[in-house]
């Protein structure tokens, strides 16, 4: 799953990138808000969501 | 005779520049009617005439200058050829190096009070950590300033303005012109830089380079070390190391290439017509996002620390040790950000740069304003006014700033503050609650998603009235944002944002996982319970307290 986080969060620059292809102004906006909205699931979603999976705190090791 | 020589050379500057040949082409010319007095044009000045100019002779230097007025005349003029004596040339080009001379120590000075932040972290970051991981903070605040100059040294300077060009401010010596391109959409996209490995490449060995140099590293260094606060009492340091040098070696560089150094961000607005391209004055998002992602995908890496989290998630309180250090290195990073910010200018004189005094004005009122609206909305949520919260609300209010502070009028610089202030509060929670990532300083919502709203403010907020030599990025005109006009600023903004997201976040990311699958990131479990200090660096921070706490 951290590799899916990781190719979804490139994933979204790529589609802000894209929209340089675009000419209007507002199209560009929404593509680019598109993305960025894609690139927080992947970073957000998925990989932390990932990390979290094996975190210290769900196993023994987290008594102090 | 010794005011006489004074106020000759006074009269002689004034004739040199109020003469035809000198006008400034903005100096509006008014034919003389025929009602008016006759003007009278002064004479030229000429080379015998600074030739008569009298200086003091070495008798009256001789007696001391109690009053300051014999030191610095005419006699201080470098003459080309002592033959002739002093000439209009000498004159202009002493005019032209005092020019370049206010700017070179301007930076300097402006840098040296950046690298004094160092200090701030290492206090802000030491007082937050528990005592046993005391001397371990204190050293990757140390060591992260040698790593990442070294590391910038080698290449990082060369990636990040190898291809700048011309730096009219400091001298505009050309040395820094090779940015590798490639080419898509039909538009050249500058990747990196080229020149200036070493500080020998290419004829980089230069004194206006070596001021860029300062200036540009002590920058990179504070982005370096804003991931050691999300990390602290659990990283292990040889893979701070590692990481710290790939920072700066590469993720900082690559990014700030594109944003300052002539790369693709700073040309969305030449090839895609997007305002003036990504505009962020003094690293909103070079600087702090770029660490503050960093910051998060270490912290991910890493984990939470033993003991913050309860089996079912619920995060717990790691009391801070020292909330004294805490707020002076809180004060000291603000004293530090008047470098920070009027210093990114580069330079005091010509080309706009007296709106350093606004600059400064704006950094000192977003501070307050972040400070003023953090304390009020923990007070009024938690009921009390938290002072890490404060302190973090304050340093939120200037990282806000950064991007637009060169841009925006003091109204503006508040509501940016104000904003600032009352989203770090929440995205600390955020972090904490929703994401369950341990960040124990607060530095991905403080540089982070402060970073990000700075950086999007220059595209709301920007006013259209800075003039920094009457274009910026290539483009003519002011910088100007949605609420002046301009909506594109915006979206070039975003773009910057998205790259931060999608780009540096995940070269960090992957990075710090290759680290971690080769040489692991985290210290052993026994040694973060023992405390860094002993395991790790060999020595206790406060010993004598150690044995008073009874460990």
């Amino acid at each position: 799953m951290k590799i899916v986080g990781v190719l979804v969060a490139i994933l979204g620059f790529i589609v802000s990138f894209a929209s340089l292809a675009l000419s209007s102004t507002g199209g560009r906006f929404a593509v680019v808000i598109v993305g960025l909205a894609i690139s927080l699931f992947g970073i957000l979603g998925i990989l932390n969501s990932a990390h979290l999976k094996h975190s210290i705190w769900k196993t023994g090791a987290n008594e102090e | 005779m010794k005011m006489l020589g004074a106020a000759r050379i006074s009269l002689l500057l004034v004739a040199l520049v109020s003469s035809p040949k000198c006008l400034l082409a903005q100096t509006p010319s008014t034919p003389p009617t025929s009602t008016a007095a006759p003007v009278v044009i002064p004479k030229p000045i000429t080379d015998a005439d600074l030739a008569n100019v009298p200086v003091p002779s070495a008798d009256t230097r001789a007696q001391g200058d109690r009053n300051g007025s014999l030191t610095g005349n005419a006699g201080d003029i470098t003459v080309s050829d002592s033959k002739k004596g002093l000439t209009i040339g000498d004159l202009a080009n002493q005019v032209g190096q005092n020019k370049i001379a206010l700017n070179i120590v301007w930076t300097l000075i402006t840098g040296y009070l950046v690298m004094f932040m160092q200090l701030g972290f290492a206090l802000l970051e030491t007082g937050l950590a528990r005592a046993k991981n005391a001397n371990h903070t204190m050293m990757m605040n140390l060591v992260v300033y040698g790593v990442g100059m070294f590391a910038y040294w080698l290449c990082g300077f060369a990636i990040q303005m190898g291809g700048v060009g011309a730096i009219a401010n400091l001298g505009g010596t050309p040395a820094l012109n090779a940015e590798h391109v490639i080419h898509l959409f039909g538009k050249d996209f500058g990747i990196f830089g080229q020149h200036g490995f070493f500080l020998m490449h290419k004829g980089t060995y230069d004194v206006g380079i070596m001021v860029l140099f300062l200036f540009q590293m002590v920058f990179m260094d504070t982005g370096a070390t804003i991931p050691t606060g999300a990390a602290i009492e659990r990283w292990k340091f040889s893979s701070f190391v590692v990481t710290s040098f790939f920072f700066a070696a590469f993720t900082y560089p690559l990014f700030a290439n594109w944003a300052w150094g002539g790369g693709w961000l700073a040309n969305l607005g030449v090839n895609f017509g997007l305002g003036k391209g990504y505009v962020d004055f003094a690293g909103s998002g070079v600087v702090h996002t770029v660490g503050g992602v960093s910051a998060l995908a270490i912290a991910m890496i890493l984990g939470p620390r033993i003991g913050k989290f309860t089996r079912d998630g619920r995060p717990q309180a790691i009391l801070a040790h020292d909330m004294v250090i805490v707020i002076t290195g809180c004060l000291i990073l603000a004293f530090g950000w008047f470098g920070f910010n009027p210093g990114s200018t580069l330079g005091a004189s010509g080309s706009g740069n007296l709106r350093i005094g606004s600059i400064a004005v704006n950094t000192m009122l977003a501070s307050a304003a972040g400070l003023l609206s953090a304390m009020l909305y923990m007070w009024m949520v938690y009921g009390k006014p938290d002072v890490s919260m404060t302190g973090n609300g304050f340093l939120a209010g200037l990282v806000a700033i950064t991007a637009p502070c060169a841009f925006v009028n003091p109204v503006s610089a508040v509501v940016i503050g104000l904003i600032a202030g009352i989203l770090v509060c929440i995205s600390v929670a955020f972090v904490e609650r929703n994401l369950q990532v341990d960040d124990p300083v607060g530095a991905i919502s403080v540089h982070g998603s402060c970073g990000i709203w700075g950086v999007v403010s220059v595209g709301l907020f920007a006013d259209g009235t800075s003039n920094y030599g009457g274009s910026w990025n290539g483009v003519n005109g002011s910088v100007t944002g949605l609420f002046y006009g301009d909506a594109t600023q915006l979206l070039a903004q975003l773009m910057g944002v998205a790259t931060l997201l999608g780009v540096v976040f995940i070269l960090s990311f992957c990075f710090g996982t290759l680290v971690d699958l080769l040489m692991g990131q985290r210290a052993p479990a026994k040694s973060e319970l023992e405390g860094l200090d002993l395991p790790e660096m060999g020595s206790l921070a406060y010993p004598e307290f150690e044995l008073k706490s009874g460990n």
